[in-house]
């Protein structure tokens, strides 16, 4: 089954990150796909991730169907303008890809090459808007396409928002997001608030995965409190800070949000810090295999 | 009001081959800002003597980007017939207007960073990212072309961290955008989808 039928079957969904190699090495790649071939539902490729460069995930989607993976292609709005935009997705869906995951996408000088002309052609509002014209076999300038798209669109949110956080969650909604894929979840009485303040704009089409970030040790939570969207508890730090294997206490910790938010959402996305060797000890964990 | 800012001293020396160099300063934006004024034309005079230049001259324009007859400004600073460069500081605008004239090479003293303004003697820089299509209105009168880092017109990226810019200490210009909104009763100005911009409208803009 499609991944995009899954998300209309109601089944609870499980997605997992890769990032592309930053060369042309594919080997790390496939390991870590392997790991994730019969327990995730759809592989998330990242676009340069933090801004920093890698391989194109049109590219490395490419490589991963043809090992018979379903991917999630991410796409931002950060290195590629309307024009660029529009031709990596229509290659991308020749290619077999069905799902992107649109965002807006780290600014370049929080990356690698920090003087990069940063593009922000389109917005994600926009960029999602385009993709629904492309399905419907016209480009963003109203030009008849040879063939369409029918990709399954997604998008990311931050689950502390704000009020003009809320809008734009909304007109996401409004330009045709059918799911969301959140920034890594910590506190689920949290997460139960951005449900509940977002459940009217969502109706019951537009489905939840939730991001899970296992903790490594006690600075790695740290560090994520420094992310963006992102908040760690003081007793979960304090937990990591006491244990003796600090790498067990992760994934015990975030195998029992799994169990919480299992009933309060439409799925879960694993994005570990390095591979996914744990990724599936994890989901045993949490009862989901 | 250009904004703009003095290049380093050292990358102006790397740029600027000739010996016999002309000062230019500006009279308005750049004094205005402290970087291209009489006091910061002199200084930059003795730094580049101090350097072994030899400054055959320096003025002031009223406006380094608006020059009614350049025969004029050579009528009244004659030394600058006699040297090889010309150091001019004001912003692009007024670089490229003197270049076009001189017949020599012209050097800017200073990168044009923005499109600003001054409130109550105080320089306020990115209050316009000249776009072309201006609907500053939309936002509040706060204008996310520039003043959100990544230009983003349909709300915030959820990169900022306490309500500062995920690029610096600046605050998210959505926040500023949603409160100014809120104040004027205007917040149903956020619900609209704004299409993307029409970059005909900035490339090409017709006369």
């Amino acid at each position: 089954m499609s991944f995009s039928s899954k998300l209309r079957s109601g089944k609870f969904l499980i997605t997992a990150e890769i990032s592309p190699p930053k060369g042309t090495d594919t080997s790390p790649l496939l390991r870590d796909s392997a790991l994730l071939e019969d327990i995730a539902d759809a592989v998330n490729v990242t676009d340069n991730q933090r801004a920093v460069m890698r391989m194109s995930p049109l590219a490395a989607c490419s490589i991963l169907q043809g090992k018979g993976l379903e991917t999630i292609m991410h796409i931002t709005c950060r290195d590629r303008n309307r024009l660029a935009l529009e031709s990596d997705l229509i290659g991308a869906y020749s290619l077999g890809i069905r799902n992107v995951l649109v965002m807006t996408g780290d600014h370049t000088s929080k990356g690698d090459h920090e003087g990069a002309k940063p593009v922000y052609d389109l917005d994600s509002v926009q960029l999602i808007g385009m993709i629904r014209k492309l399905d419907q076999g016209f480009d963003l300038c109203g030009n008849e396409l040879n063939g369409r798209t029918d990709f399954c669109v997604g998008a990311v949110t931050n689950t502390i928002l704000n009020d003009v956080g809320l809008i734009k969650f909304r007109k996401k909604i409004k330009m045709g997001a059918v799911f969301f894929q959140t920034q890594a979840v910590f506190d689920v009485r949290g997460f139960a608030e951005f449900m509940e303040k977002t459940s009217e704009m969502r109706s019951r089409k537009v489905k939840i995965i939730a991001g899970i970030i296992p903790l490594r040790s006690e600075s790695s939570a740290h560090f994520l409190n420094r992310v963006p969207g992102i908040r760690v508890p003081d007793d979960m730090i304090k937990q990591m800070k006491d244990a003796k294997d600090p790498k067990l206490e992760g994934m015990k910790i975030a195998a029992g949000l799994i169990r919480e938010l299992r009933t309060m959402c439409d799925g879960v996305h694993i994005m570990p810090i390095g591979n996914h060797e744990n990724t599936r000890a994890l989901l045993e964990m949490a009862g989901l295999l | 009001m250009i904004i703009s800012r003095q290049k380093e001293f050292n990358d102006i020396l790397q740029m600027l081959a000739e010996k016999n160099v002309f000062i230019i300063g500006c009279g308005k934006c750049a004094k205005k800002q402290r970087v291209g004024g009489e006091p910061e034309v002199k200084d930059m005079k003795n730094r580049l003597e101090a350097a072994g230049k030899n400054i055959t001259g320096w003025t002031v324009l009223s406006s380094a980007c608006s020059i009614r007859s350049w025969e004029e400004v050579l009528s009244v600073n004659l030394e600058i017939e006699k040297s090889d460069a010309l150091l001019v500081m004001s912003c692009g605008g007024g670089v490229s207007v003197i270049s076009g004239f001189a017949g020599k090479e012209v050097y800017p003293a200073l990168d044009t960073v923005s499109l600003g303004g001054v409130v109550c003697n105080e320089v306020v820089t990115e209050q316009c990212g000249m776009c072309g299509d201006c609907t500053i209105w939309l936002y509040g009168g706060i204008c996310p072309v520039i003043q959100c880092a990544k230009g983003l017109l349909n709300g915030p990226c959820g990169g900022a961290v306490e309500g500062k810019c995920e690029i610096d200490e600046r605050l998210c210009a959505w926040d500023k955008i949603f409160e100014r909104l809120k104040e004027h009763k205007k917040l149903q100005n956020l619900e609209k989808i704004n299409e993307p911009k029409n970059y005909m409208k900035k490339v090409r803009v017709k006369p």
